[in-house]
């Protein structure tokens, strides 16, 4: 149907819409039909929640949980987790994999500009985001978390961080020379910023505090507090952080990123 | 803009490694032009410059007007050109269907989708995922995704590796026809055969540099060089009986001869004057395969040999 609309329009105007929208139902084709990658996706953040939810839904506010209740606290910060598995750790991935079996290549090979490539994949990833934290948000309610009522600044704050766990996907993917190591790379890299950042225990520290509050996932931790745990608006100032390490991650991507298989 | 491509002086390194050092030839529009050469001789860099996929380190190129150098003109000769790249490159859990119908909705005017599947003799397998698709067949899809953009120009990089004999005159025959609708054509082959069969000219290129051109008959000096004549003893000669120089083979005697014509007059003369025949008399031409080996081999041994005096000194 799409494919249709496309290929039936010349007009200019609505080639740039058409052309996002095409990319974005083939993104969408090759991620759902491939059994591997959509129950990884998913599966992870699901059971993680479901796992904890059973254990620890009897668990009143604590100040250990920073004033929430250990579930209230794990949907949080695993739906912080979701995004980034789905945004920064598939581009990753996927990046590395198709830019090494040659996919990159033959996407380059035609027209197609390379910002709608990447539009596609960046409006992949949020749809996929999206989806992940409603699945978490609706397990949650069932071991009795509240649903959150602020959907303008969810939104908002989910959007953003989606494009910036994109922007640093792209711009890791970059440097990776070898796809059989880009999921090394890309967990090597996450596994200890997700301790310190506190999503899998809350951090006490004031320093380690100070420190991952500098880097991209406390931050987005915290900017998900308020619009899902407290009925709050968008939290610019951590937003804040969680975008300059997006361009950053995109500058870098924009420097230094490769269609081609680099060549022995 | 007399040529669809136009290469000259071109350069490429890779850290300490050359791998173009100096490459320069010409194709016309609707001309089909093959580059031999042995593996490392620069063929794939060479059209990896010229479609855009890496910049070159210095000298000139031209593909229908546009500097593929040039990132600001990039859309637009993709839009004009197509490739066929050595290996299939798609999403495997995607249709042939959809793998060409996505490709088709990146140009303006695309051919249409069932032309295409049609051209590349892909009818009747639109719904079966690529990762279920035979060897041969995903080449076909290759090929399709080269024709989809309907192009002037078509890169064609090792088009028929992999292909059984029968897909292959297939191949060719649609190279052909494209051919006959005005597409210009720069292949890469190690098959000498398909150079023969489908090139109007051929580039050799050995240690990253154009070493012979001409058309596929006559490269390497080829049309002007000798022939052997071979032929059957007659009984109750020896070889130094024959009017020209010649040498037992295989039981047979074979003469090397610089003009044939010449050669041939003197050989059937000798054998009319004394009323013998000259059994299973066969002239035969070097191959593009000889001229090839000849000449690639000549190119090596001039770049150690050039290499020599330096590893002396160290």
């Amino acid at each position: 149907m799409i494919t249709a609309a496309v290929t039936g329009l010349p007009a200019r105007r609505h080639r740039t819409f058409g052309l996002l929208a095409h990319q974005f139902w083939y993104e969408q084709l090759s991620f759902w039909r491939n059994p591997q990658s959509a129950i990884f996706t998913f599966a992870f953040p699901v059971v993680f929640v479901t796992v904890i939810g059973a254990l620890l839904s009897g668990g009143g506010r604590s100040s250990y949980f920073a004033g929430l209740s250990p579930l209230q606290y794990y949907v949080i910060t695993i739906a912080a987790l979701s995004v980034l598995g789905s945004c920064y750790g598939q581009l990753t991935v996927t990046l590395a994999l198709r830019r090494q079996n040659g996919i990159l290549k033959r996407v380059r090979a035609t027209p197609l500009p390379a910002w709608a490539y990447f539009a596609g994949l960046l409006a992949h990833c949020a749809l996929v985001s999206f989806i992940d934290v409603a699945l978490i948000g609706a397990i949650g309610r069932l071991f009795g978390v509240p649903f959150p009522s602020s959907w303008f600044a969810i939104a908002v704050t989910l959007l953003l961080a989606a494009a910036c766990f994109c922007g640093l996907g792209v711009g890791v993917a970059s440097m990776i020379r070898n796809a059989d190591a880009a999921p090394a790379v890309a967990q090597l890299v996450l596994f200890p910023l997700l301790f310190i950042s506190g999503t899998y225990l809350p951090i006490h520290s004031q320093a380690l505090n100070r420190v991952a509050g500098w880097l991209p996932v406390r931050p987005f931790n915290e900017a998900l507090l308020g619009p899902l745990a407290l009925h709050a608006g968008p939290d610019w100032k951590h937003l804040a952080v969680v975008a300059a390490w997006g361009c950053a991650g995109a500058v870098v991507g924009i420097w230094r990123f490769r269609w081609i298989p680099r060549s022995e | 803009m007399t040529y669809a491509i136009e290469v000259a002086g071109l350069r490429k390194s890779y850290g300490s490694v050359q791998a173009v050092r100096d490459v320069g030839f010409t194709v016309r529009f609707g001309e089909i032009v093959a580059l031999l050469g042995p593996n490392g001789a620069g063929k794939t860099t060479t059209l990896e410059i010229l479609e855009g996929f890496r910049d070159r380190d210095g000298g000139f190129t031209e593909v229908l007007g546009l500097d593929p150098g040039d990132r600001s003109s990039g859309r637009e000769l993709r839009e004009r050109i197509g490739l066929v790249l050595q290996d299939l490159a798609v999403e495997p859990y995607l249709t042939v269907r959809e793998t060409i119908g996505r490709a088709a909705g990146y140009y303006l005017a695309p051919r249409p989708a069932r032309q295409v599947i049609d051209m590349v003799g892909l009818a009747g397998q639109e719904r079966r995922k690529v990762r279920a698709l035979s060897g041969g067949q995903k080449r076909r899809l290759d090929l399709a995704l080269g024709l989809i953009g309907n192009p002037e120009l078509l890169f064609l990089d090792e088009p028929t590796t992999g292909f059984d004999v029968a897909a292959r005159h297939d191949a060719w025959q649609l190279i052909c026809r494209l051919r006959g609708e005005g597409t210009t054509i720069l292949l890469t082959t190690h098959n000498l055969e398909e150079a023969q069969a489908l090139a109007d000219r051929v580039v050799v290129l050995s240690a990253g540099a154009v070493v012979a051109e001409g058309a596929p008959g006559a490269v390497g000096g080829r049309d002007a060089e000798h022939a052997s004549i071979s032929f059957a003893l007659p009984d109750g000669y020896g070889v130094h009986d024959l009017p020209l120089p010649a040498r037992a083979a295989n039981g047979a005697v074979v003469v090397e001869a610089s003009n044939t014509t010449q050669a041939l007059l003197e050989l059937t003369q000798w054998a009319d004057r004394r009323g013998v025949v000259l059994a299973g008399l066969t002239v035969e031409r070097p191959t593009l395969e000889d001229a090839y080996l000849h000449l690639t081999n000549q190119a090596t041994s001039q770049g150690a040999s050039a290499d020599a005096p330096e590893r002396t000194i160290r």
